[in-house]
C-alpha cells in the first residue's frame, strides 16, 4: 500500500516535470539548430548541434554587461526589499496597532494600477532624480514593486513563529533589534528563504520597467532579449540561443534555492 | 517599576521606527505618481506635450468620447475578467496539486522540483516569444505533437483564430504560473507542524480527508494570500498577451487597452483615466475576495 502509494507520485511528479519542461527543452534544442532546421516540418529531432547561434548572439550586444545589470538589480532589490519589510513585518505582527490592517491593504492597492498608468509620472520622477537609466533606480522601481508581496508573505511566515520564544527574549532584556536578529530571522529562515527567492525572480523577469527606464548602461536581460527579437522576430534560432543565454543565469539561481527549501524542510521537522 | 516603563517607552519608538521607511518609500515612489495619473486622467494631456495639459474634469470618462462609451474598453474589461477568472481558478487547484505531490518523497524530487519551477523563473517576454513559435499553425511543434496523437485532425491556428486564441492565452498562463502557486504552497506546507500528521496516521485517517480538515485549513492564510497577489497580476495582466496576440480584440486586456491609448495613441490623459478605472475595478475585485474569503488581518497572532 506505501510502496503503491509512493510509485504513484513518483510517475505524477514525473509527469508534472516532464510537461512542465517541455518547452523550454524543444526551445533548447532549437538553439542548437540552424535556421532551416529551426522552421522544417516534421520538426528534426536528431541533428549535428550548432554554435553558430550564440556566437552570432555574442557578436551582437555585451551579454556579460547585460548578466552583470541583471544580477545586481534582482540581488540589489531583493536586498532593499527585505531591508524594509522585515522590520515592518516584525512590528505588525507582534505590535499590532488598529492601523495594521489597513496598512497592510494600503500595501496591496500599490498592485492595484497597472505599470503603464503610473509609467509617465515615475519616468518624469526618476528624470527629475537623474535616476533614468541606472542601476539604482532600477533596484528602486523592483523593490517597491515587489514591496507589497514580499510584506504580506513575511507577515503570514511571521505569524508562525511561536510568540513565546519571543516573549521569553523580551523577558531577558532582548532589545526590540535583537529579538529580530537572535530570535526571529533563524526562527523564520526557510519563510525568508523562499521570499527573498520569489523577489530575485520577480525582479529578474520584470521586462516593462527595464524597457521603459534604461537604454543602455544600466539594461538588464530582459531588455537584451527584447532589443534581440524584435528586428529578427522570425530568426527562431536565435532567438533561442538569446533566450537560452537569458535564463540559464536564473537556472542555476533555482537548482541552488531548490536545495534552500528542502533544508527548510528539514527545519520544520525539527520544530 | 520606572525603568520598566521607559523600556516600555523605548519599546514603542524603536517599533514606530521599525515601519517607518517602508511606509516613507511607498508614499514617495508609489503613492506621489498615483495620484499624478488620477491628475492626468483629469486632463486632455498629450504624450509629446504634457505641459500644455488642460483640466477637462470627467469627459474622458463620460460623454460621447468618453472612456465609459467605448465599447472597445468594456470587451477589454470583460476579456480581462474572464481570463482572470478560469487561469487564477486552474493554477490554483493545479498548484495544490503539484505542491501536495513535490511536498512528498519519491526519488529524483530535487530534480523535478527544480523543473517544475523553471518555467514561473523565465521572464515572460521569453517564455511568450517561445510559446507563440510553438503555436505556429506551419512550424509549430504543438501542431505536430497533437496531430501525432490525433487528438486533432489539422493544424489550428492558435493565437490567431478568435475561437482559440484566449484559451491559449489562458493555457501557456498556467504553464507559466502554476509553478509560483506551488512554490508558495509548498513553502506553507514545509512550516506545517508534524504532529498533527502523526496523529491523523496513528488514528488511520484516510489521507483525503485528512487534506482536508488539517491541511487545507493549516495552509489557507498562505494560499489566500498567493490568490490575492496572483489575482492582482492576473487582472493587470499585459506582457503575455501582447507578445502573444499583440492588440488583437479578442484577447485585449484592460491593461493592453491602457498601453495603446497612452504610448500608441499619445493620449495621456485618456490612457489615464483608463488606468484609473481599471485600479478602481481590481479594488473592487479585492474587497470583494477578501469579504467573501474572510481573509484576516486584525494583526492577531492567531
Amino acid at each position: 500500500m506505501r510502496a503503491n502509494n509512493t510509485l504513484r507520485t513518483t510517475v505524477l511528479g514525473w509527469a508534472v516535470a516532464l510537461l512542465m519542461f517541455f518547452p523550454i527543452g524543444w526551445m533548447a534544442l532549437t538553439a542548437f539548430k540552424t535556421e532551416l532546421q529551426a522552421v522544417s516540418t516534421p520538426p528534426v529531432l536528431f541533428f549535428k548541434p550548432t554554435l553558430e547561434n550564440f556566437a552570432a548572439v555574442f557578436e551582437r550586444g555585451d551579454y556579460l554587461k547585460f548578466t552583470l545589470n541583471s544580477v545586481l538589480v534582482s540581488f540589489g532589490s531583493t536586498f532593499l526589499a527585505l531591508a524594509l519589510a522585515v522590520p515592518a513585518a516584525y512590528r505588525m505582527v507582534f505590535h499590532p496597532t488598529p492601523r495594521t490592517g489597513s496598512t497592510l491593504l494600503w500595501m496591496l492597492s500599490t498592485k492595484m494600477m497597472p505599470p503603464v498608468g503610473v509609467l509617465v509620472p515615475i519616468y518624469l520622477l526618476f528624470r527629475d532624480a537623474g535616476l533614468l537609466d541606472t542601476v539604482t533606480g532600477l533596484v528602486i522601481v523592483y523593490a517597491l514593486m515587489n514591496l507589497p508581496i514580499v510584506v504580506w508573505m513575511l507577515y503570514t511566515y511571521f505569524k508562525d513563529v511561536p510568540r513565546e520564544i519571543l516573549e521569553a527574549g523580551r523577558v531577558d532584556g532582548a532589545s526590540a533589534w535583537q529579538e529580530v536578529q537572535i530570535l526571529l530571522l533563524p526562527l523564520a529562515w526557510p519563510g525568508i528563504a523562499s521570499t527573498g527567492l520569489l523577489n530575485v525572480i520577480l525582479a529578474w523577469n520584470e521586462a516593462f520597467w527595464s524597457l521603459n527606464l534604461t537604454t543602455s548602461k544600466a539594461a538588464p536581460l530582459t531588455a537584451f532579449i527584447a532589443a534581440f527579437s524584435s528586428p529578427e522576430g522570425l530568426f527562431w534560432a536565435k532567438l533561442s540561443a538569446a533566450s537560452l543565454l537569458a535564463i540559464a543565469p536564473i537556472l542555476v539561481v533555482g537548482w541552488f534555492s531548490q536545495k534552500q527549501l528542502v533544508r527548510g524542510l528539514t527545519f520544520g521537522a525539527v520544530k | 517599576m520606572a525603568e520598566k516603563l521607559s523600556l516600555n517607552q523605548s519599546r514603542i519608538r524603536s517599533a514606530w521606527l521599525f515601519i517607518t521607511p517602508m511606509i516613507v518609500v511607498m508614499v514617495l515612489v508609489a503613492g506621489w505618481p498615483l495620484l499624478r495619473t488620477l491628475w492626468f486622467s483629469f486632463t486632455d494631456a498629450d504624450l509629446k506635450e504634457l505641459g500644455a495639459a488642460k483640466f477637462v474634469g470627467f469627459s474622458n470618462y463620460v460623454g460621447e468620447y468618453g472612456l465609459l462609451a467605448d465599447p472597445e474598453w468594456w470587451n477589454a474589461v470583460l476579456n480581462t475578467i474572464r481570463f482572470s477568472v478560469i487561469s487564477v481558478t486552474l493554477e490554483t487547484v493545479l498548484g495544490l496539486i503539484v505542491a501536495l505531490v513535490l511536498n512528498a518523497k519519491f526519488p529524483g524530487r530535487a530534480l523535478v522540483r527544480a523543473a517544475v519551477l523553471i518555467p514561473w523563473a523565465i521572464p515572460t517576454i521569453v517564455s511568450a516569444k517561445m510559446w507563440a513559435w510553438m503555436m505556429h499553425d506551419q512550424f509549430g511543434v504543438l501542431n505536430y505533437v497533437l496531430m501525432g496523437l490525433h487528438i486533432i485532425n489539422q493544424p489550428l491556428a492558435w493565437t490567431a483564430d478568435p475561437a482559440l486564441a484566449m484559451n491559449a492565452v489562458i493555457m501557456v498562463d498556467v504553464w507559466k504560473t502554476t509553478p509560483f502557486m506551488a512554490l508558495m504552497i509548498l513553502a506553507a506546507l514545509q512550516m506545517l507542524p508534524t504532529d498533527c500528521y502523526e496523529a491523523a496516521r496513528v488514528d488511520g485517517i484516510h489521507p483525503v480527508r485528512v487534506f482536508f480538515k488539517v491541511t487545507l485549513p493549516l495552509i489557507r492564510p498562505a494560499l489566500m494570500v498567493a490568490v490575492i497577489f496572483r489575482a492582482l497580476d492576473a487582472l493587470r495582466v499585459f506582457d503575455l498577451i501582447y507578445v502573444l496576440t499583440s492588440n488583437s480584440k479578442d484577447t485585449m486586456s484592460m491593461s493592453v487597452y491602457s498601453r495603446q491609448q497612452l504610448v500608441d495613441f499619445q493620449q495621456v490623459g485618456f490612457g489615464s483615466a483608463a488606468s484609473t478605472v481599471l485600479f478602481l475595478i481590481v479594488a473592487l475585485c479585492t474587497a470583494a475576495y477578501i469579504t467573501i474569503g474572510r481573509v484576516k488581518f486584525d494583526g492577531d497572532a492567531r
